[in-house]
């Protein structure tokens, strides 16, 4: 499986993302995001960073970009496409995934690990983890407070779309580390195709990281459909 | 001709805005009576128009354009020729 890493001005965890694709037995390129096509690629992947300087607002530039028509092709076509914390704000700007992600609540840069819950494990993301596991996943994001109004949101419980939230790892109560609205910290479409994630999987493939939680994520899309 | 459009970028009313909230607080904090503070972003864009009616429809077209309808509204504050 072959997967195209979108490269836009300011994005940092892409060398990450290849690592992590090749840590799974994957193979990786990057792909500039001026770029129109994407030919002989199984999957797209838009990694974290500050695309354009998180100008006008965290990923608004990126999701106008020429590379974007061909991830709305992949996404249509029911191909894989993952993004990640700034991916997430590209993918929600672009309108492939519902709702945003505004500032969060307490106006920080957040960086730290949380814990992660998934919440279905009938997806290639997904598969490798147990229904209600808890990851400990990195996260490092200003703007991850995820909001939809009320009806998107009832539809995303509804419809199972929210993969992955927020949960204590230890007992704690304040364990939502950003004011997401249901605790979300991921969601799918309804193709199960197209996913989008506050936390950083890619950053926690290897112990020398600080874990290996993340690297399920990237094996189970290795078994393919 | 060129105009000058001056667009207006505010977060919809209900929606929990945190960068108002610390400006609230230090203007509270110098002894100011604010009841609230919303922070938006001001967009001024030169461009090309034959007429003010052409002008009005592109900048428009801009801002919906630049606005996330999910969380933004967008006011055209103003247009003037330059």
């Amino acid at each position: 499986m072959r997967w195209a890493i979108v490269r836009f001005p300011g994005s940092n965890c892409d060398e990450d993302a290849r690592f992590a694709f090749e840590r799974a037995g994957m193979e990786a390129e990057f792909v500039w995001h001026t770029e129109r096509e994407l030919k002989g690629f199984d999957g797209v992947f838009l990694p974290g960073g500050f695309s354009y300087g998180d100008y006008l607002r965290a990923g608004a530039l990126a999701a106008k970009s020429p590379i974007m028509e061909e991830v709305r092709r992949f996404a249509r076509e029911g191909r894989y496409v993952i993004g990640v914390c700034n991916g997430f704000q590209v993918l929600t700007e672009a309108g492939l995934l519902p709702g945003a992600l505004l500032a969060n609540l307490n106006l920080h840069f957040t960086c730290k690990w949380v814990g992660v819950r998934v919440e279905r494990n009938d997806l290639p993301f997904t598969r490798r983890y147990e229904k209600g596991q808890v990851l400990r996943l990195p996260i490092a994001h200003a703007e991850g407070r995820y909001y939809a109004d009320p009806e998107t949101l009832s539809r995303l419980e509804g419809e199972g779309l929210i993969l992955f939230r927020y949960a204590p790892l230890k007992g704690e109560e304040d364990y939502n580390p950003n004011g997401s609205l249901l605790d979300i910290a991921g969601i799918v479409n309804e193709g199960g195709n197209v996913l989008g994630m506050m936390p950083h999987p890619e950053r926690a493939v290897d112990e020398v990281l600080g874990g290996t939680d993340g690297l399920p994520l990237f094996l189970g899309l290795k078994e393919g459909r | 001709m060129r105009y000058q459009a001056t667009i207006l970028i505010e977060l919809k009313e209900g929606i929990l805005d945190p960068q108002g909230r610390a400006v609230e607080g230090v203007l509270k904090g110098l002894g100011h009576e604010v009841e609230a503070v919303r922070v938006g972003k001001v967009l001024e864009v030169v461009f090309p128009a034959s007429g003010e009616a052409e002008a009005r429809e592109k900048a428009q077209a801009m801002a919906r354009l630049l606005a996330n309808p999910v969380m933004e509204t967008w006011t055209l504050e103003a247009l003037k020729p330059l």
